[in-house]
């Protein structure tokens, strides 16, 4: 297993500019989300990390060693794309077996024995002497999944791996593949668009925009405090603010939220972000929807209703403040307006 | 151990390329060069001479010649023309033989058109037992040995032949239609109408139901939604099998040779004459002249067919049964099947019907005479037994070239780099240039020897039929294979990169295995092409013992048509069982 290291790497296509310099860790045996909009450059990173696609500037080191020279096929990586991938004219066990014909078997099984282990470990057993197309989508991506782990590579790089299978199939596999990944220890990194997979399953996740990093952190880090207005937009639901720094004190900012309007009006929020805002300064924050309560006692302000949507156990209701749009979570369908407010601790700085 | 392996599998398909590229240069582009040298050098200098002569004269450009010198006539020769009552002055132009030639390719294009659309309709919209079968035979006539469908169209329109049989017992007069121009436009229409419809009930097939659902909704008759929404949709696909068709039929040597003579000579049968008569500097400006004009329109072609080449998940509309109560759609179109059948059978069973028909009613003479003649021949004379050998060889030769390099072309083709355009279309060259041009072109290139390195280098006339061969096939081979390795999944292939498969392997572990079926069609089809292929063999085989079938049953026409058709038949049962042993070699095999 192994470390993986990305400085600076850029990719440009033509003109078209697909990373900008690109700078990563992934720590041995972790599991790392690449998590984004489509287009941010996150499968070309996992492509860059594969050797599938060449940088045009930048080093991808594994375990401290340049491999940027080294060719696909000497890198020991596996990859599971998201079409599967199978060979059609290959059983299921001799897709498996495929990549033992370039590397020796570890632990000094025989390449049956190996691809014997690895349909168990993906729950496939005597499944082997199937063609791909007489399994289901969730089976055909588990076998991709074996077949990437038989020559046990240092790296296992997953790109979209489930987003062909519907929402139920998504969520038992996606517990398999971490089960797997955990037993085996081997480093993976994920590549998503779907935020909330992102959170479920990493240890720690880069959100991507832009052919840029904004943000890397543990779930818990990105969703409780990000970095930039993207990560608050992109990772979960969010309520944005921008305003003037009116004033300060101890650990809080008084924010004039400005507009112009008759309804400006100034919050308190909790002033634990990294940067000093100094009178004057202008600033963005963040409320979750689920922070915005009617029972809240401070920085309350009037929402005027429109559509709920219930979603079993909690209903998210979507409302206008001050031109602004805001996203509440209630427990139950309310209509008509609505006094909120939220606690300044509850707000991010940006 | 790994590395040595390593060095190998990464030189191998450069050099594979390489070699290729070479065979191309010599069996094709280094020959084609020599005709076009031919026409433009002269004693060591360049000289427009030969091509000026040509283009200067009105046996070959008629009019156009004329009006080089004094344009006038462009406007001048008009003669008046009597329809009923009005008189209409219509140009009395000499068309020439360049202007013959497009004329007969013209008329052949709208027969095969007209023959072609009514197929299209029945393929595209109705559904019988066997439609996929019809589907599968339209591509039949494209491997057709040319000679063998003449000499099937003599048997059936000739003058003692199978039509004239039927009009002379209802009490009819006798036609002639041989050495006229219908019948030359009816047989190349035999060759392209299936083309016609199958290109275009492919276009059909996928035209979503829905548009014209749409239209129907949106208040359109069904006649003015076909007229609005399908026609629009199908038009590309009938221009495109339209410029094909045009292409062929401006090339066709055979069927014009056999059907037309000299008295109907198209510029390649012209060509074919000049090199009989040893006047190769005239053949050459000739040959010149149609290979530019045939290059210009397979590129219009080729850039007309890239832009239609659109995939769609089309829900097509349901067909409608061909057999149930007759209504005048199926009236029609049952009446269309019988025009079919004259058309596309008759010649086949005629030349049949003939091979063992003598004056005195059923005979194997003709039969019996191949395997006399061939004990009894004259060293100048062609051994029956001896042209299906070499037919059998020839195509057994180049199949092992063609096979290779048409793979190799193919996934060429279908890879990203600097110049693959031009691989692709220099791949596809061969299509646009006749037969005649590369026979031509290895006669005087390699069979009468080349100065290379201090050496003179010759080869037999059989080495060059090969390359010939070879070179009429390949492309048939790259078009089985490259839409297929096209369709594989990129991720396939890097899967099995990852896996630690080098370049080459994953080509043989991962690529052809899932195409081999169409490796196997297209082996077919080279075999095919290479045991009817005429044009340049005739040119190659004069004067020397590589004959093939083809060329014996040229050889025949000229006396006797009863040897000339059993000869046909022998060819159309040889090229019938290699089309189904090579069938079914690949069975099982492929995916």
């Amino acid at each position: 297993m192994v470390r993986i290291e990305l400085e600076g790497v850029q990719k440009a296509f033509g003109e078209a500019v697909a990373l900008e310099g690109v700078s990563l860790t992934v720590e041995d045996g972790e599991f790392f989300t690449l998590v984004g909009p489509s287009g941010c450059g996150k499968t070309t990173t996992l492509r860059t990390i594969a050797g599938l696609s060449d940088p045009t500037a930048g080093t991808v080191r594994f375990d401290g060693e340049d491999v940027s020279d080294v060719p696909v096929e000497d890198r020991n990586v596996g990859v599971v794309f998201q079409s599967y991938a199978l060979f059609p004219h290959m059983t299921v066990a001799e897709n498996i077996r495929y990549g033992l014909r370039f590397s020796e078997p570890p632990r000094d099984l025989s390449a049956d024995e190996r691809v014997q282990e690895l349909l168990e470990l993906v729950d496939l057993a005597g499944m082997g002497d199937r063609d791909p197309d007489e399994l289901s989508g969730g089976q055909q991506q588990r076998v991709a999944l074996a077949r990437a782990l038989a020559p046990a590579p240092d790296v296992l790089l997953l790109d979209e791996p489930m987003s062909a299978l519907d929402a139920r199939l998504r969520e038992q596999l996606r517990r398999e593949i971490k089960r797997i990944q955990q037993e085996l220890g081997v480093t993976t990194v994920y590549v998503t668009h779907d935020q909330e997979e992102a959170l479920a399953v990493s240890d720690r996740l880069a959100v991507m925009a832009d052919g840029a990093v904004e943000q890397v952190g543990t779930p818990v880090e990105v969703y409780e405090g990000p970095a930039t207005e993207f990560v608050a937009s992109f990772v979960g639901e969010n309520n944005l603010f921008s305003g003037t720094v009116t004033g300060r004190d101890e650990e809080e900012l008084v924010v004039d939220v400005a507009g112009g309007s008759s309804e400006d009006r100034t919050f308190r929020v909790a002033d634990d972000g990294p940067t000093t805002y100094e009178t004057g300064a202008d600033v963005s924050f963040c409320v979750r929807p689920r922070d915005l309560s009617p029972e809240a006692g401070e920085n309350r302000f009037p929402v005027t209703l429109g559509t709920a949507e219930y979603l079993g156990g909690t209903t998210r209701i979507y409302g206008e403040w001050a031109g602004r749009e805001i996203v509440l979570r209630l427990p139950e369908p309310v209509s008509g307006d609505l006094t909120v407010g939220f606690e300044p601790g509850d707000a991010t700085v940006l | 151990m790994r590395g040595t392996r390593d060095r190998v599998e990464s030189a191998a398909l450069p050099l594979a390329a390489v070699v290729t590229i070479s065979l191309l240069v010599v069996m094709f582009f280094y020959p084609v060069g020599r005709v076009l040298s031919e026409a433009v050098w002269i004693d060591g200098a360049p000289t427009a001479e030969p091509l000026l002569e040509v283009l200067a004269d009105p046996f070959f450009f008629g009019v156009l010649a004329e009006a080089a010198a004094d344009p006038s006539v462009l406007w001048t020769a008009f003669r008046p023309h009597q329809f009923g009552p009005v008189t209409v002055p219509l140009p009395d132009y000499r068309l020439g033989l360049f202007g013959f030639t497009a004329y007969q390719a013209l008329l052949s294009t709208l027969a095969s058109i007209a023959l072609g659309l009514p197929g299209a309709y029945v393929l595209a919209r109705f559904e019988f037992p066997g439609r996929e079968t019809v589907r599968s035979l339209t591509a039949v006539p494209f491997v057709m040995p040319s000679i063998m469908v003449a000499i099937g169209f003599i048997a059936t329109f000739g003058r003692n032949g199978v039509l004239n049989g039927v009009l002379t017992a209802v009490g009819l007069p006798r036609v002639e239609l041989l050495y006229t121009l219908p019948i030359i436009v009816l047989a190349h229409a035999f060759y392209d109408a299936p083309l016609i419809a199958r290109v275009t009930a492919t276009a059909w097939e996928s035209v979503d139901a829905g548009t014209a659902e749409t239209a129907r909704s949106l208040g359109a008759s069904p006649q003015r939604a076909f007229l609005d929404v399908v026609v629009p949709q199908l038009l590309p696909a009938i221009l495109t099998g339209a410029l094909l068709t045009f292409i062929f039929s401006f090339m066709s040597f055979a069927i014009v040779l056999a059907l037309g003579g000299l008295s109907l000579a198209t510029v390649e049968v012209w060509v074919y004459h000049r090199v009989q008569q040893l006047d190769y500097t005239t053949a050459s400006a000739l040959a010149t002249l149609e290979m530019v004009f045939s290059l210009l329109l397979t590129y219009a072609y080729l850039r007309y067919e890239a832009r239609q080449r659109a995939e769609s998940a089309a829900r097509p509309a349901p067909r409608k049964p061909l057999f149930g109560r007759l209504n005048l759609d199926r009236l029609a179109v049952w009446g269309y099947v019988g025009v079919a059948i004259v058309v596309f059978v008759t010649p086949i069973a005629s030349m049949l019907l003939a091979s063992v028909t003598g004056p005195t009613g059923f005979t194997l003479d003709y039969y019996r005479f191949l395997i006399d003649r061939q004990a009894t021949a004259a060293s100048f004379q062609i051994k029956p037994l001896t042209a299906v050998r070499n037919s059998l060889l020839y195509g057994a030769a180049s199949l092992a070239i063609a096979v290779p390099m048409g793979v190799l072309l193919a996934v060429a083709s279908t890879r990203e780099f600097r110049g693959r355009k031009l691989v692709d279309t220099l791949s596809m060259a061969p299509f646009a240039v006749s037969g005649v041009v590369v026979g031509l072109g290895l006669l005087q290139g390699l069979v009468f020897g080349t100065q290379a390195f201090g050496y003179r280098i010759t080869v037999s006339g059989a080495v060059a039929v090969v390359a010939a061969h070879a070179v009429g096939a390949y492309p048939f081979v790259t078009r089985n294979v490259a839409p297929l390795l096209a369709t594989i999944d990129r991720s396939v292939v890097e899967s099995a990169r990852t896996l630690g498969a080098s370049r080459v392997r994953v080509l043989l572990d991962i690529e052809l295995p899932q195409v081999f079926a169409g490796v196997v069609a297209g082996a077919a089809f080279a075999f095919a092409i290479s045991i009817g292929e005429f044009d340049s063999t005739v040119i190659l085989a004069s004067g020397s013992s590589a004959y093939t079938m083809p060329v014996a049953i040229e050889r025949f026409i000229g006396r006797r048509l009863g040897p000339a058709t059993a000869m046909g038949c022998v060819l159309l049962v040889v090229t019938a069982v290699s089309f189904l042993v090579i069938d079914r070699l690949g069975d099982g095999r492929g995916m």
